[in-house]
């Protein structure tokens, strides 16, 4: 795949205070990329260099192949945005505010409707269409922002903190809306919570205090995954049972057994592996009681990353 | 200009959407209307020489008001962020406000035009001084504005842009008295950067291409700030 954002040594200073330090970065097109760092750690600040809203003290970045500085409206065309807590204007109707967007973006008159439409259909905002924004929960105020942001079909669409301030079933739904969008769209999402981007993100680049630590791929379609099992039954013959499903590469104990029910973490070619696992173990007659995709532990990535040292993202849960 | 377009519809409707524009023009033509009729009753004159004096000082005290929030406020709420990482220029943001602004001056000096029917009514005005008053109150307006705008352009603080506007324009009003305390040339140079001496001349029925010029330039200076402030990030 051909990176769609590339930032090279992007540097932002305020004064003596070294906001960005000369990170770079590639998003690859259709994936999901995360930044993911505790506050103050230099995430709105490389959004803001990348949707043109800061200028960068030093280094260079271009998306689809425009440098954001030289080519700046185009590249404004390309990239959907929404900031942080979602600031729109209160005072207008989402059907208008929309179609005001819309205009501004670069719609033609007649185009503008069925945009609209599209957009408010896709985030399903028809209920609240006629409401002004500033009545809205803060749900729907992050869902307007979103559509505001497909508006004109971009290629990338990058958000800042887009679960801020939502309620857990908020945030569930936004995460799902993230993923749906995902392929037809690059991506580049910022958040402070492991457990968010866990589940979000295709990979993570991980920031402290402005200096990009690493990036890690987080999941991959057609790349190795590992599985948490949770199984009753002899510990031996369950490993035994799991080792011969094809695709198997490694069974490993992640939790002995309490009242005969072990955990085990398995390394697998890819998430097709799980069902048949489920069908050996069953047809095995052992008691298959969990199997889901074990995330990579980012906070342990990350502890391990900045020595211990540094305070870690919160851990909270969505 | 299609962008343009846009940004000028949401100015205009967010600057008439809100109680400030209608509040400022009632006080303004109360106001006027007070003095208007007192005047006349006083010395019988169809004449609006002093009613626009008044204009010019209710301009310079309502404006602000009418400015405060143009940047100041997309600046405190965030919206200024959804705006500049669109593909709108600077200049359009800033264009667009200005105008949306010079409609609330428009309607106030539209709506005063009751006053110069009044005298048409009843007397025989000399339309040429009132011809040039609205000329001049036009152009003084444009620069009180432009200036307001660079001031909302350069806080968040709606409170400060307001205060900061009126020391600017109360300072440029009356820089001409200043004149008589400095040496050559800096006493003609004041005189030369006062709003009143600038503004006098229309009043009075006389229109210079050297006062035109003057407002002119504070207005397009004025812009100028504004995106040079929008456009430093």
């Amino acid at each position: 795949m051909t990176p769609i954002i590339v930032a090279e040594r992007l540097t932002k200073s305020y004064g003596p205070r070294i906001a960005v330090d000369s990170v770079s970065l590639e998003v690859e097109t259709g994936e999901v990329m995360g930044l993911l760092g505790p506050n103050g750690s230099g995430k709105t600040t490389i959004l803001r260099i990348l949707t043109g809203y800061l200028r960068a003290s030093s280094g260079t970045a271009r998306i689809a192949g425009l440098d954001i500085a030289r080519d700046a409206l185009a590249v404004k065309q390309r990239v959907g945005y929404v900031p942080e807590n979602a600031p729109l204007y209160d005072g207008m109707r989402v059907r208008e505010f929309l179609a005001f967007m819309a205009r501004i973006k670069g719609l033609a008159g007649p185009a503008v409707p069925p945009a609209v439409e599209a957009a408010c259909a896709r985030l399903a905002l028809e209920p609240v269409v006629d409401r002004q924004v500033g009545t809205l929960s803060k749900g729907f105020r992050q869902r307007v922002a979103i559509a505001q942001a497909l508006l004109g079909s971009p290629a990338v669409l990058i958000l800042d903190e887009p679960g801020n301030g939502l309620d857990p079933k908020q945030i569930i739904e936004m995460r799902g809306l993230i993923r749906s969008l995902a392929g037809s769209l690059t991506i580049l999402v910022t958040s402070h919570i492991l457990a968010e981007m866990e589940r979000m993100a295709d990979r993570v680049a991980i920031l402290l205090q402005g200096r990009l630590l690493a990036v890690r791929v987080l999941r991959s379609a057609g790349a190795a995954v590992r599985l948490r099992l949770r199984v009753r039954g002899d510990e031996a013959l369950v490993r035994a049972c799991l080792g011969r499903v094809p695709g198997v590469h490694a069974v490993a104990l992640a939790a002995p057994a309490h009242s005969g029910v072990a955990a085990y973490r398995v390394e697998v070619d890819g998430p097709s592996v799980a069902e048949p696992i489920a069908v050996r173990l069953v047809q095995g007659g052992f008691g298959l009681l969990s199997l889901d995709e074990d995330p990579v532990d980012l906070e342990a990535l990350f502890l391990e990353l900045t020595g211990g040292a540094a305070a870690a993202p919160s851990p909270e849960m969505a | 200009m299609k962008r343009f377009g846009a940004l000028l519809g949401k100015e205009t409707q967010a600057v008439f959407s809100s109680p400030i524009a209608y509040a400022v023009i009632a006080v303004f033509l109360v106001l006027l209307g007070y003095s208007f009729t007192s005047i006349l009753f006083l010395n019988k004159i169809g004449t609006l020489q002093h009613i626009f004096f008044q204009m010019a000082a209710l301009l310079l005290l309502l404006l602000p008001v009418v400015t405060m929030r143009l940047l100041a406020e997309e600046r405190k709420t965030g919206t200024l962020e959804l705006l500049l990482t669109s593909p709108v220029l600077e200049i359009e943001v800033v264009l667009a406000k200005f105008v949306a602004s010079m409609a609330v001056v428009v309607v106030m000096l539209g709506l005063s035009l009751a006053y110069p029917t009044v005298l048409a009514i009843y007397g025989t005005p000399d339309w040429g001084p009132i011809y040039a008053g609205y000329l001049g109150l036009l152009l003084f307006a444009g620069a009180l504005v432009a200036l307001g705008l660079t001031a909302s352009s350069l806080t968040a603080n709606q409170v400060v842009a307001a205060v900061v506007s009126l020391g600017i324009f109360f300072l440029l009003w009356m820089i001409d008295s200043l004149g008589y305390l400095l040496p050559d040339p800096f006493d003609t140079l004041s005189v030369n950067l006062s709003l009143l001496a600038h503004v006098s001349p229309f009043v009075l029925g006389s229109v210079f291409l050297s006062d035109v010029g003057f407002f002119v330039s504070v207005i397009l200076l004025g812009l100028l700030f504004s995106v040079r402030a929008l456009a430093r990030r």
